[in-house]
């Protein structure tokens, strides 16, 4: 019960960004609300999936492969790119956290000068966000790579 | 393909063409897309083939007719990521596709399309939101929300003025993270809230430059590998430019909330 809520509570709050980030693009006013339920639904399965022990990268895999599917769905609905919806819904998976600590490393190794603890933080969160946001693309890009390879979307 | 184009026609349909890809480049569409719609636009409108060379500011289109030949360039600085130009001009060239514009219609068409803008105001309210919304998803209380709110709002409005002059948008993004974390520091300092370090985190992450590196990442996967590594650099770059602001406002102040 306490994970059904806490899993409503994560839809909700993954809905707000999808829907500001998406001001942000200029998505059409129409498209808004998909936006929003495709942040729902992928970051929702992430913290689904994460719960259950999957690692980060896969279940950010999984959420974006559902939102890329979703993605054609509404396109071909409503004429428009997919991309025109699920970037905006990927907004709250985006590593941002892990690309700001790498590069914060990076400045400090500048300024007060190498340490392993500093070069262990860049790395590390260099390569996590890397990870995490190829997931990202190529999740989005899944209904391309897998079924529509040689015709458009719309 | 049915009817013979005259030089005049093909000329016109091949403005039409690079038009398109020019606009679409501008506004923030990935690099399959510009070059799909285009090279469909110029076949629905009696071309015999379209070859496109893209590059990160810059736009060739050769069209072919009847063994003739036509080869332009344009320029194309970015414009801001801007999905409902993508989405008009999209629709346009599905409807020249179906046959019911011709080029005189499309010509008049695309020339409507105007880059729509969402309220300055709800912007920043909306983003505000957002962020405050990443401190919740990442464990922060009511008081780490509301100043990650007030945080980010405030910079989301700092940025928008810098942006509104035409600032570079390195410098832009270095400006805002650095106002950005000037004030959600104070919530470390005062060690407000039950995380204080995620107010300076989560207020930053309207700089993420999303868009971008996901573009990147699309376009290496499809193909486009320099177009890819082009809009990879620019993100990392925009990404450090963000960081420095981060670094500068924590030296000033001496929260090294992020260390």
């Amino acid at each position: 019960m306490s994970l059904l809520l806490a899993l409503l509570e994560d839809m909700f709050f993954a809905m707000i960004p999808a829907v500001g980030f998406a001001l942000v693009f200029n998505v059409p006013v129409k498209a808004l609300k998909y936006c929003a339920y495709g942040g729902a639904v992928g970051h929702g399965l992430r913290f689904v999936l994460m719960e259950s022990g999957v690692a980060i990268e896969w279940a950010t895999l999984a959420g974006a492969t559902t939102i890329g599917f979703l993605g054609v769905y509404w396109s071909q609905r409503f004429l428009a790119h997919p991309k025109v919806f699920t970037v905006a819904a990927i907004i709250p998976m985006i590593p941002g956290v892990y690309a700001f600590k790498a590069m914060i490393a990076l400045v400090t190794i500048n300024n007060q000068g190498y340490s392993p603890a500093l070069w262990a933080s860049l790395i590390e969160n260099l390569t996590t966000a890397g990870f995490i946001l190829s997931a990202l693309a190529i999740g989005l890009a899944m209904p391309g790579l897998l079924f529509y390879r040689r015709r458009p979307v719309i | 393909m049915g009817k013979r184009l005259t030089e005049p026609e093909q000329r016109a349909i091949s403005r039409l063409v690079i038009e398109v890809g020019q606009r679409l480049l501008q506004h923030g569409a990935e690099s399959k897309l510009v070059s799909d719609v285009s090279i469909r636009l110029g076949r629905a409108l009696g071309l015999d083939s379209v070859e496109l060379a893209l590059s990160a500011s810059s736009l060739v289109v050769t069209t072919l007719s009847q063994g003739h030949c036509i080869t332009t360039a344009r320029r194309c600085p970015d414009r801001g990521i801007n999905m409902k130009v993508v989405t008009d001009i999209q629709r346009t060239v599905i409807l020249a596709e179906k046959g019911i514009l011709d080029a005189l219609a499309v010509r008049k068409r695309l020339s409507r399309i105007e880059p729509f803008r969402y309220p300055p105001w709800l912007v920043v309210g909306m983003i505000g939101l957002s962020c405050a919304a990443f401190s919740r998803l990442a464990g922060g209380d009511a008081v780490v929300f509301a100043l990650t709110f007030i945080a980010s709002a405030t910079g989301m409005r700092v940025r928008q003025l810098i942006a509104h002059r035409h600032f570079n948008p390195l410098l832009t993004f270095a400006v805002t993270a650095m106002v950005t974390t000037l004030i959600s520091s104070v919530g470390t300092i005062m060690d407000w809230g039950n995380e204080p370090f995620l107010i300076m985190a989560s207020s930053v992450l309207m700089l993420v430059p999303g868009y971008p590196l996901i573009n990147a990442v699309s376009d290496m996967v499809k193909g486009f590998v320099d177009m890819g590594i082009a809009r990879w650099t620019m993100a990392s770059l925009l990404t450090l430019a963000t960081a420095l602001g981060i670094v500068g406002a924590m030296s000033l102040v001496g929260a090294w909330g992020w260390l």
